[in-house]
């Protein structure tokens, strides 16, 4: 057996956006085991938003508890509470909820990929995907007015309704983007470099993305079909708006880079089809209703599964609030699929699991 | 001293997120992108807090993060300007009496500019680097000014004078 | 939301009749604080329609130590050894420790606390 020697990674480390610590035994440049502390963060929302918030306040709070994916947690939270308080949304609000997290999940995936390609050293891509994803903050601003924590969706229905100007302006900056979007698509498909540190490396086949209970462009990259869009209609009409599951074989960071830039593709069209076919309705019904009984709901955040358990007992403060976040299913599996890599890679395969500390620790 | 005529021209940034929700940390980097491009101040963001002049911290301060934070603090180099960025860095924010957060990094470390906002705007953040580096200069002169040691010497006071008391030391000659 | 009774005697037998990692997602672990008793719940959601979720749920006194089904379901480790930290209950297995610091009086979420 050759000697082994354990490196730690993070807190704090330039390859990581938050504290995430990762202690790697390795043998030689292999790495044989992987421990990881994930809990850096937990700063105790659950507890606050069913003690100090009222039930329209916390979906304000839970946005701040992850800002790459806000707009998928308050949407989700008011999904919840609305089943709590046994209320429908009109359709223009479901359908504006949905134009949000899907530009949303076109800026949490280019910031994915750019992370990916400063991680694997090519810090000209870096630069590259970030100046290209500047237009979908932008947007998001438009339409939300705010970069990051947009709290668009309250309890009921969406507070910002989509000027025509700004629909108009998110059509034209999408034709801008297009061909944006096929020069990269072309240098992370094609280029020789990136595929050194990208093709084959930190792969997990679909038994242990199964086994593990992986979700998100994580298991879909493994081949594994699971996509909460592609499943329930009633919360958000998905496939309406023209949905479509994006999968990969090899399971490795290449198949990751695959899945979110296909996936660009697919909300770009989902974006486009709702802007021209948004219903005319009102944007919020309103309630004087009390949250009671347990309801859940799963969401797709840009990560993947998003779930929330709500108890309400007919006042303004909510029993019991839960909250998993979709890294939170991946760490048994992030763990495992370091396995055998070498650790110059390692940078390279955390940014490809887009970790999201901040909803995993809440 | 060169070093501190570059050092001013460039100084270098460390970012930790003490615990905030990765919104002010995505804006950090935007900065560093090419639209708002920190760069053009020379700045560039290391990963190693002995090299760096600039502590950008974000997030209310966890309990597990508190001790990471004070010893990257620690062991940046003096002169050192902390920068807080966003609501929650300044003062706890939304996050303010949850029970695992402290509320504030001015709790634990000392800190410069206070940058406001949830999540703060990139040009917030590159002004209020920008103050930083203000005060980076400061901090600076202030730390030479020390070294010339340009204070009065202690006038003379009424302590006994060891000189006067004892007896010379010319030895006395042996008859 | 399909709901199933079972007790803290039954559950590994339950979920490991019920559960085969080709059909279900094992999603997360959570407790609820009833006052007396505790409510500890496993969901799980299904990957071919109707894709619904069930949950199992048993009650349990806040000092029994609940069976682990990690031998059952391998990732759910984390959620067990979040919820060993945040209600202050013993879980098979599970050490405190992951989620707060040592020096923190652990049990955040229960209600007399
Ligand atoms: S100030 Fe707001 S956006 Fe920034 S880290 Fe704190 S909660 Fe997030």
């Amino acid at each position: 057996m050759a000697q082994q020697y354990e490196i730690p990674v993070g807190a704090q480390h330039i390859s990581l956006l938050e504290p995430l610590h990762f202690k790697f035994t390795t043998e030689n440049e292999k790495i044989v085991h992987t421990d990881a502390n994930v809990y850096y963060v937990h700063r105790g929302i659950e507890k606050a938003c069913c003690t100090k918030f009222k039930f329209r306040q916390v979906s304000f709070v839970v946005g701040r508890v992850c800002g790459l994916c806000s707009i998928s947690h308050t949407t989700a939270y008011s999904q919840v509470a609305e089943k709590l308080l046994k209320i429908e949304i009109p359709k223009r609000a479901k359908y504006l909820r949905m134009l949000v997290i899907e530009l949303d999940r076109i800026h949490s995936h280019l910031l994915c990929l750019s992370h990916v390609a400063e991680n694997s050293g090519f810090e000209a891509l870096f630069m590259k995907t970030m100046q290209y994803r500047e237009f979908s903050m932008e947007l998001l601003e438009a339409i939300c007015g705010n970069r990051i924590q947009y709290d668009f969706s309250i309890v009921g229905g969406v507070a910002r309704d989509l000027k025509p100007e700004v629909a108009n302006q998110v059509l034209r900056r999408l034709d801008h983007f297009m061909p944006q979007l096929e020069e990269l698509a072309d240098i992370f498909r094609n280029n020789w470099t990136l595929s050194l540190k990208n093709k084959g490396v930190g792969a997990i086949s679909r038994e242990t993305a199964l086994r593990l209970n992986v979700v998100g462009p994580f298991a879909r990259a493994a081949g594994l079909a699971v996509d909460v869009r592609n499943e329930t209609e009633d919360l958000l009409p998905w496939k309406e708006a023209g949905f479509e599951m994006v999968t990969e074989t090899s399971g490795d960071v290449y198949a990751r880079n695959m899945v979110r830039i296909r996936e660009l593709y697919v909300s770009i069209s989902i974006i486009r089809n709702i802007i021209n076919g948004l219903p005319e309705t009102p944007i919020v019904t309103e309630t004087k209703a009390f949250p009671d009984g347990e309801a859940v709901v799963r969401l797709e955040a840009p990560r993947g599964e998003l779930f929330y358990y709500a108890k309400g007992n007919k006042t303004q403060v909510l029993e019991r609030l839960k909250i998993k976040a979709p890294t939170f299913s991946n760490v048994a599996a992030m763990v495992e699929a370091f396995r055998g890599n070498e650790y110059g890679s390692a940078p390279a395969i955390i940014a490809s699991y887009d970790p999201c500390l901040s909803c995993t620790a809440r | 001293m060169k070093l501190a005529t570059y050092r001013k021209k460039s100084p270098w940034i460390l970012h930790y997120n003490a615990g905030g929700c990765n919104g002010c940390d995505i804006e950090i980097l935007a900065c560093l992108a090419p639209k708002y491009d920190i760069e053009r101040f020379g700045m560039i963001n290391t990963g190693n807090p002995k090299q760096s002049d600039i502590l950008l911290v974000t997030g209310p301060v966890t309990k597990r993060s508190r001790e990471r934070l004070v010893e990257i603090y620690a062991q940046m180099p003096e002169p050192k300007v902390v920068v807080a960025c966003g609501a929650c860095a300044s003062t706890g924010g939304v996050f303010r009496g949850m029970y695992n957060c402290e509320g504030g990094v001015d709790q634990f470390i000392p800190v410069d500019v206070y940058v406001c906002g949830c999540g703060t705007r990139p040009e917030q953040i590159i002004d209020g680097v920008v103050q930083a580096l203000a005060i980076l200069e400061q901090k600076n002169k202030d730390m030479e000014a020390s070294v010339r040691l340009n204070t009065q010497p202690i006038a003379e006071d009424e302590q006994l004078n060891r000189r006067h008391v004892a007896a010379s030391i010319t030895p006395t000659p042996t008859v | 939301m399909n709901k199933i009774a079972t007790s803290l005697d039954t559950v590994q037998e339950d979920i490991g009749r019920f559960y085969d990692p080709e059909q279900h997602h094992f999603m997360v672990m959570n407790a609820v604080d009833l006052g007396q008793q505790l409510e500890i719940q496993w969901f799980f959601s299904h990957y071919a329609p109707p894709y619904d979720t069930t949950t199992f749920f048993a009650l349990a006194s806040p000092d029994a130590t609940i069976p682990s089904i990690r031998s059952i379901v391998a990732s759910a480790w984390v959620a067990e050894a979040e919820l060993v930290d945040l209600m202050d209950i013993r879980i098979e297995g599970s050490e405190k420790g992951f989620v707060l610091e040592p020096d923190f009086d652990s049990g955040p979420l229960r209600k007399n606390k």
